[in-house]
């Protein structure tokens, strides 16, 4: 038997059909928004992005946060997470070996569900509500590129 | 030469603290905060009843040296693959034909949204106060002038390829023809750019573009793909590259407001607003175009509101602020039953009139009546012996005489426009969330189909004038009025609407509209 990951892009309702969809979409207690601790990440495909979604999301990141799904969906890629996703640009530019910054990774960040910011060379999404319970940082003097 | 003790003085200084060769970018944006102040009174020419906090965070740290660059790879990428890869790979006569239609009015009536997004966030960036805040909105600004060239250059690009350029040719002549336009201005524009600042910011940001852009400009593209369009993948997904710095305004404002008391009064009021403002239209439109308007299906359109809009958007944006006091949008279960089935009910209404159109629709097929019974159950009983009726009526062939408008009027279905979202709608035939309701004011009746829109007009009527297509065109016969709005080809006598894509098919033109002798008439009068 197969497991669905619940982060899954047909994951829960919509992994049922016809009928069976509607009795749960219709359901009472789906009437109202249930409060989700994931994010979601959608990034444009490329030359760079491939690489990265490669080498740095699906081999190491998804060591780190087990709940990591990545999906292909034609022109780009959808992730989802529990928590958070992080892409370091340092480590990006090591792997493309070329000066890559986060503003290079920005011009490939399609989407994003939950709260993304930059800090340094690194690009964050995350469930946590920054600015509200969580002071969005900025770089130290010497730090930023 | 001996030099001064000054100069002297500065060189060690400078020995010792050596000044700087490049500062990082992120750095000069750190000192953006300096710029701040307390002002007194908000000078804005927008005001607000809520008060935005003066020391709001932007989330990405631009400045504008960085923006320039990272705006001008992407319009490398994306204007190189157009005139570069995707011409030589003929790319516009790879499209479905139905799908090159719908991108007629998808990319159009983006770019009327993209156009008015340029004012609104310039009249954010007015009525903000924190340097950092203002600094996120006078991005979006620049990036919404940009969007609006790139919707533009999606219809250019079709007119030159694309094997029916009729309507991707001269859509802003046209558009203003049909039904749809009118709410797609309430959406687009008056919701962005009319009202309190922060509640444009509410329906431009947090909903328009953190909620619906996600199936409007990102899903769009897979449905794109699947029905061989590359055109639109590359610049749409280029697009929403963008959007995310929007939606991070939105979610800033927010967070600007939080500590208001008068967040704690309205939020969740505006928030609704907002939500059903943007749904209403957002809702049934795009599950039309996207299944009605294609050949090859992706997924039924519910489950893609479900996924983008009640799962994330719902539970990772608003589900995440409960705990400052937002609630769930009290219309939700409204909204739910709507992206179920008012898609559904729309097309019905949307093939009565297609000789209003700027786009050619079709007819679903048997494969596609398969396909939607299988994942609306229901819907065979209800709509698809409708279309079958039509069919055998000729409804596709010119000299049937029969467009489907004169079965409404025979079997007593009238269609009204709901005052507020300008949204038609047949109470006799809907399945969606819409039940008929009418007001007189100021000895005038308007049509109503929701108690959300109901609610807003009542508390601010005046804000609803708009006169709806059966007002405007109440007494006037169709072809008189398709003529004069510009629905005909470069013949002058071709409509532009058809009711069938085949190529062979046999093309409507004026004479065989005025032969019908439809006349429009407005149910209210």
């Amino acid at each position: 038997m197969t497991t669905v990951n619940n982060n899954a892009y047909d994951a829960g309702t919509n992994s049922l059909s016809g009928k069976e969809f509607a009795d749960e979409y219709f359901k009472e207690e789906n009437q109202v928004v249930k409060e989700s601790n994931t994010v979601v990440l959608v990034l444009k495909k490329s030359d760079e992005m491939d690489y990265i979604v490669d080498e740095m999301l699906e081999k190491i990141f998804k060591k780190e946060n087990p709940s990591l799904v990545i999906e292909d969906r034609g022109g780009y890629w959808w992730l989802k997470a529990d928590g958070k996703i992080e892409i370091d640009c340092e480590y990006a530019s090591e792997i493309l070996g070329k000066p890559y910054s986060v503003y290079d990774l920005l011009v490939d960040v399609t989407s994003t569900v939950g709260r993304a910011y930059t800090l340094g060379e690194t690009f964050t999404i995350t469930s946590e509500l920054m600015g509200l319970d969580v002071k969005l940082q900025d770089v130290e003097q010497g730090e930023g590129k | 030469m001996a030099i001064s003790l000054a100069t002297q003085a500065a060189t060690d200084a400078l020995a010792l603290n050596r000044a700087p060769t490049s500062v990082g970018a992120q750095e000069v944006h750190k000192w953006m905060q300096d710029f701040n102040w307390d002002f007194k009174n908000n000078r804005t020419k927008y005001p607000t009843k809520y008060t935005m906090a003066n020391d709001t965070k932007e989330q990405f740290k631009l400045i504008a040296k960085e923006y320039a660059r990272m705006e001008s790879v992407k319009d490398e990428r994306q204007f190189g693959s157009l005139q570069d890869a995707l011409t030589r790979m003929n790319a516009g006569n790879r499209v479905a034909p139905k799908w090159g239609e719908t991108m007629k009015v998808v990319s159009n009536f983006l770019e009327v949204g993209e156009y008015n997004a340029i004012a609104a966030s310039a009249m954010l960036w007015d009525s903000a106060s924190s340097p950092e805040q203002k600094n996120g909105y006078l991005g979006q600004v620049m990036d919404e002038i940009r969007h609006t060239h790139q919707t533009g250059y999606v219809n250019y690009y079709f007119s030159k390829y694309f094997h029916d350029p009729a309507g991707h040719t001269d859509a802003r002549r046209v558009r203003t023809l049909g039904p749809l336009w009118k709410g797609m201005k309430r959406v687009f524009a008056d919701g962005f750019i009319s009202g309190d600042a922060v509640e444009c910011s509410i329906n431009l940001q947090l909903v328009g573009e953190a909620c619906f852009t996600n199936p409007l400009i990102v899903a769009v593209t897979e449905w794109a793909s699947a029905n061989g369009d590359e055109i639109t993948p590359t610049v749409f997904l280029s697009i929403e590259t963008d959007e995310l710095r929007h939606m991070a305004n939105g979610y800033q404002t927010v967070v600007s407001i939080a500590n208001d008391p008068a967040a704690a009064k309205y939020l969740n009021t505006d928030l609704n607003n907002a939500f059903w403002t943007q749904q209403k239209y957002f809702t049934p439109v795009l599950g039309m175009l996207f299944e009605y308007g294609s050949k090859y299906k992706v997924e039924p359109w519910v489950k893609t509101w479900n996924r983008w809009v009640y799962e994330d958007w719902g539970g990772i944006w608003i589900g995440r602020l409960g705990k400052y006091g937002v609630q769930s949008p009290a219309s939700l279960k409204d909204a739910k039953k709507d992206a179920y089935w008012a898609h559904h009910d729309l097309f019905l209404l949307a093939y009565a009139v297609w000789p209003t159109g700027f786009f050619r629709l079709a007819l679903p097929s048997k494969e596609d009546a398969d396909w939607f019974e299988a994942n609306y159950p229901g819907w065979y009983d209800h709509y698809g012996k409708i279309y079958e009726e039509w069919r055998a009526r000729g409804c596709e062939d010119p000299s049937s005489g029969f467009i489907p408008l004169q079965w409404f009027v025979e079997n007593n279905h009238e269609i009204y426009i709901d005052r507020v979202s300008q949204v038609p709608f047949c109470p006799s035939l809907t399945k969606g969330a819409s039940s008929l309701r009418i007001h007189e004011y100021n000895g005038k009746k308007h049509a109503f189909s929701d108690e959300w829109g109901e609610r807003m007009w009542l508390s601010e009527p005046e804000r609803y004038e708009c006169q709806n297509v059966f007002e405007q065109y109440a007494g006037r016969e169709l072809s008189e009025v398709v003529e004069e709005l510009w629905g005909v080809r470069s013949d002058g006598v071709t409509l532009i609407g058809q009711p069938h894509v085949t190529k062979d098919g046999k093309l409507w033109t004026l004479d065989d509209i005025k032969r019908i002798n439809c006349v429009f008439k407005d149910p209210l009068a």
